[in-house]
């Protein structure tokens, strides 16, 4: 039963609504007694909270919370394995001899074809060069002759005379033979680069007197070294003169290494290198299996 | 326990569950995240969670969560946690109101999880005992304590106004 001792209990228990009906009639009467008990129990009373549906506090985003039909629908299993990707197998390539020797063969078959490619465009080129270094090589002479006929040397002059002569007697006799020949080889050289045909008609045109110096020197050396070489290569030095740089642009030396295949231009030099790398590995397994 | 059950379950009691784990953690994204948490574990044990005890296992789930995160926390700091959440309490005199939420504030949080079962969600003592996995008595004994703290307090007050 409530009592002074255990009064503050009771008086808990009340506030909490944990006692039972017969219980709470003897707390009231007991509070009814004395009215110091009654204040205690105001006290007990004010430390109990308000209850909450007065602070209207509300869970926020509470709609993540529900659970719908729709949130637990899940496609057919077969249908979903049907979505997988698989990743293409990856093959491996074994290089068997076989393979091996065939890829050899086809790389040697490559570089023949290459190579007959290159041979067949070299051909061209080499008659280019023919022409070029004709027309190079009476510039030359024409510029010695007339180097010749300024500085009066009797030696340097029999010397290119008699050059002079063998270039002048073949170009002269193939000038003379055929005319028409001559004038077809200039058009064509004219078609071939404008810059050509002048240093050939000069040379030509040099020829002429050369030929005359030529046919002198038999008659008489002398003559001719005081005579004529003063007065002709005069107009040839300066016709040279006039054109210096044009034998610059006409250096068929240069390798035209453009190697074609069909339609397509490949840059030969690229394949230099790859060949001389080929050949000095080919070269160092050869010593190492010789060692 | 079925889907419209459940969602009863979310319109009943999520804002309950909320409100107590707010008042302790201070925290509105912590608290959140521990109730969304309880419900999914209600979700995932709804073949063997009764519907009848729907809310005690979510109290149960979601305090356990909260004293959890709490000691992770490490440092406790309970002040001034129900300024915010009870401003509209309509309690007597705003004076007496403020004077209690600061002694509550000061009670540890067994002792304050105690108060707020109790008055707020209106817990009897073998319930709060099952949520809180204490004995009836230890509630009983525990609860009173925190009552008498409260209750000297407003008295040291009552009498420093006098």
């Amino acid at each position: 039963m409530i009592n002074k001792n255990n009064y503050e209990t009771f008086f808990m228990s009340y506030i909490d609504n944990e006692l039972n009906a017969a219980e709470r009639v003897a707390v009231e009467a007991f509070v009814l007694s004395d009215s110091k008990y009654a204040e205690e129990l105001a006290l007990f009373e004010k430390t109990k909270l308000q209850t909450p549906s007065i602070e209207n506090i509300e869970m926020e985003d509470k709609i993540f919370l529900y659970r719908f039909p729709e949130m637990q629908a899940s496609l057919d299993t077969d249908f979903k394995k049907s979505l997988y990707k698989k990743e293409a197998p990856v093959r491996k390539i074994v290089f068997t001899p076989n393979i091996l020797r065939a890829s050899f063969a086809i790389a040697a078959l490559l570089i023949l074809f290459i190579g007959v490619q290159l041979f067949k465009s070299d051909a061209p080129i080499k008659e280019k060069a023919a022409i070029a270094k004709d027309s190079k090589e009476v510039s030359i002479q024409n510029e010695n002759n007339s180097i010749a006929a300024t500085s009066g040397l009797a030696l340097n002059r029999k010397i290119s005379n008699t050059e002079i002569s063998k270039t002048s007697i073949t170009k002269t006799n193939t000038a003379n033979n055929t005319i028409d020949a001559k004038e077809e080889q200039t058009l064509t050289i004219n078609d071939i680069n404008n810059n050509i045909t002048s240093p050939i008609n000069t040379s030509t045109v040099s020829t002429e007197p050369v030929s005359e110096l030529a046919t002198d020197l038999k008659i008489n050396e002398k003559e001719l070294s005081t005579n004529t070489m003063e007065a002709e290569p005069n107009e040839t030095v300066k016709k040279i003169r006039m054109t210096p740089t044009i034998y610059k642009e006409i250096d068929i030396d240069e390798d035209d290494r453009t190697i074609n295949i069909g339609l397509l231009e490949i840059d030969g030099s690229a394949f230099r290198g790859i060949t001389r790398r080929v050949s000095a590995l080919l070269k160092r397994n050869k010593i190492e299996k010789e060692k | 326990m079925t889907d419209l059950e459940f969602n009863i379950c979310v319109d009943d009691y999520s804002d309950g569950v909320y409100r107590f784990i707010l008042k302790i953690s201070k925290n509105k994204e912590d608290a959140k995240d521990i109730v969304q948490t309880a419900f999914e574990k209600l979700w995932v044990n709804r073949e063997k969670v009764e519907t009848l005890k729907a809310k005690s296992y979510l109290f149960t789930v979601a305090y356990h969560l909260m004293i959890d995160q709490l000691r992770k926390e490490t440092k406790i700091i309970m002040t001034d946690s129900f300024d915010e959440t009870t401003q509209t309490v309509s309690q007597g005199s705003s004076e007496l109101k403020q004077l209690l939420l600061q002694a509550i504030n000061n009670l540890n949080p067994t002792q304050k999880s105690l108060i707020l079962l109790k008055d707020y969600e209106g817990y009897s003592y073998q319930e709060i005992g099952e949520i809180m996995q204490l004995s009836e008595s230890q509630v009983k004994v525990y609860l009173h304590r925190a009552r008498l703290i409260l209750k000297n307090k407003l008295t040291h007050v009552e009498k420093m106004s006098a």
